[in-house]
């Protein structure tokens, strides 16, 4: 097993960041920018995991912290403020934002509390594109500075890089033994004297404030943020998806589920057929991951391998 | 006071509608336990449908219910038997799987409405859209009048099947205590076929009536899924008329906004989840309650 060697994992973790913060100098801007997608999907899907997976609250409103985020570093850019220096900021009031959702919707458990963070999601959403100091739904240019795709691809993948050590890191951690406790039965872990809700929401903060920094980051990358671009349901969405189909509450399986996905996304965007049938194609992951292997991506590798060991056990076992 | 009743009227229209919808998920809690998000898709679909049937045959959207219910129950009943009954369920709280199963079908779904009607926003324009009739004093569309006479004789029909036959019965029990019932020789899993069946096609006759009043896209939906969530959140779903009530009061908060405040209307869909949010503030304990309360937690006999 790969989680037995905490020490083998670290030195392959730090080569592969070696690796990717090294890359600009061998490949061209394109795979680079593939790279970049990647590693913002990882940090999308590693951060949600911290509350869906370990803690085991599935939210579905995650593009409001996204979205927070982006719209935090477009309006201080806009003012005068370097893009870069808002990232603590941004990611500060999406934990601070966190709390607003987190302190009635964590009153609800289980299924309850996703539908209610799907109307975070909404409430969020409408807001933005009803006021007008956000641009409305036209949504915001960044002042044309001189951009420095570099420094951003080096940030995304430092920030990515940081949350899967922080997750992993979380898991073995007394935090992470009490939020898998309130995952497996909320009662028995209060009768512990886990307070759930503090527990809740100070992991909730800790994965807004990630998820709002990749958005200040996407900002920065992309200089145009619309309500429909950082604030979109699909976003939430896939967020949700990418954790679930490579394997909830491990370390490994997001960051397999964020490859997985950017790949598709990148190839779909490149094929017209499949572009409009992107929903589809999640809606049917989704439903299989459930009905047949509800550990992912990574519950099916580790399957495989079981099988390929042992054979003669598996017959028999089966 | 002559706002007031505007309000009031209008609200009392739109709240025949909202129970309508709001039942279908009720019904499918009730029985399986299950939180359908697949709602909004069902919603959207019946949309469709309904305007299929209104340019392709051009029946009327209210008659074309009666082909609509019936075609959507049995469209439940499969989804039921080919996904929804291979999860474990049964237990006293619904369970994540579930939700996330019927989340992946609701995007299938949308899809398969990219696919066949495209994603232009659509409306159904019939003779009598524009026109508007005089009730107690206050202007009232067509529409909103005959899709609250639609949803008030749907809630009707259903308050009899429910109280007065054998499957309504059969239902009430497997909502109570669904060992129990199983005990007394109800079968179980076809009376949750049945009323998942039941939901889709309150749902669908729902979304038919919504095409009537609002145009639509494939994406349309989401607002109302979370709008029958807050009524059923708010009400208990115990009772047609626990639902109703609550269809009224949510749709006399979106109306009143509108009349006596100068938020913008675009606001009005983030009605529900605020009331949702305060409900859940002021009532900290109620309401995951009141979803409980429905049957305390039994050790499964087998």
């Amino acid at each position: 097993m790969i989680g037995r060697h905490p020490r083998r994992r670290l030195v392959a973790a730090i080569a592969a960041a070696l690796l990717l913060l090294l890359a600009p100098r061998v490949l061209a801007r394109g795979m680079l920018n593939d790279i970049w997608s990647v590693a913002f999907a990882v940090v999308l899907a590693s951060a949600w995991n911290l509350l869906g997976g370990l803690a085991g609250q599935v939210s579905i409103g995650y593009s409001a912290f996204l979205g927070i985020g982006a719209y935090t570093t477009a309006l201080l850019a806009l003012r005068g403020v370097e893009p870069y220096a808002t990232l603590p900021l941004a990611a500060l009031l999406g934990a601070a934002f966190s709390f607003v959702v987190g302190l009635p919707t964590f009153r609800l458990r289980g299924p309850y509390f996703t539908i209610a963070t799907i109307g975070v999601g909404e409430a969020v959403r409408v807001f933005a594109s009803g006021v007008s100091f956000t641009g409305g739904s036209s949504g915001i240019r960044m002042p044309p500075a001189s951009f420095d795709f570099a420094l951003n691809y080096t940030s995304m993948v430092v920030l990515a890089v940081a949350v899967v050590t922080l997750a992993a890191w979380l898991r073995g951690s007394p935090f992470g033994a009490a939020l898998a406790a309130i995952r497996q039965d909320i009662d028995a872990a209060e009768a512990l004297g886990i307070n759930a809700t503090r527990y809740k929401l100070a992991v909730h903060a800790l994965s807004a404030a990630l998820v709002a920094a990749a958005g200040s980051l996407f900002a920065i990358n992309f200089q145009y943020i619309s309500p429909g671009s950082v604030f979109d349901f699909r976003l939430s969405l896939s967020i949700v998806l990418m954790p679930i189909v490579g394997g909830v509450g491990t370390v490994a399986g997001p960051v397999w589920g964020a490859i997985v996905f950017s790949y598709l996304q990148i190839k779909m965007l490149s094929v017209p057929a499949l572009r409009d049938s992107y929903l589809f194609l999640y809606g049917t992951l989704l439903i299989l991951v459930m009905l047949f292997e509800p550990k992912g991506l990574l519950g099916l590798g580790k399957r495989l391998l079981r099988a390929l060991r042992r054979p003669a056990r598996v017959a028999n076992g089966a | 006071m002559h706002e007031l009743l505007a309000v009031v009227v209008n609200a009392l229209l739109a709240a025949g509608l909202y129970a309508t919808m709001s039942y279908g998920l009720a019904v499918i809690y009730g029985v399986m336990r299950i939180i359908n998000l697949a709602h909004a898709g069902i919603l959207m679909l019946g949309a469709y449908v309904t305007l299929t049937l209104y340019d392709r045959f051009g029946l009327d959207p209210f008659l074309s219910l009666v082909l609509v219910a019936p075609l959507f129950f049995a469209i439940g009943f499969v989804l039921q038997r080919l996904l929804v009954r291979r999860l474990p369920s049964g237990g006293a709280t619904p369970s994540m799987e579930s939700l996330l199963l019927l989340f992946g079908l609701w995007l299938v779904l949308q899809n398969l409405a990219y696919a066949v009607w495209g994603g232009d926003t659509q409306s159904i324009l019939t003779p009598y859209t524009m026109r508007a009739v005089d009730l107690a004093g206050v202007r009232v569309g067509v529409p909103n009048l005959l899709v609250f006479v639609a949803g008030a004789v749907c809630l009707l029909l259903l308050q009899l099947v429910v109280k007065r036959t054998n499957l309504g019965r059969a239902m009430r029990a497997v909502t109570q205590n669904r060992d129990a019932a199983r005990l007394c020789g109800v079968d179980a899993d076809r009376i949750s076929a049945q009323a998942f069946g039941m939901g889709t096609a309150l749902a669908a006759v729902a979304g038919g009536l919504l095409s009537t009043l609002y145009a639509f896209t494939p994406d349309f939906g989401r607002s109302f899924l979370l709008k029958a969530f807050c009524i059923i959140v708010l009400a208990g779903m115990e009772s047609v008329v626990g639902v109703a009530v609550g269809a009224f009061v949510l749709a006399f908060l979106e109306n009143a906004l509108g009349a006596f405040t100068r938020v913008p209307t675009s606001f009005q869909d983030a009605v529900s989840f605020t009331l949702l949010v305060v409900a859940l503030v002021v009532f900290p304990q109620g309401l995951p309650h009141a979803f409980r309360r429905v049957t305390p937690r039994r050790p499964a006999l087998r």
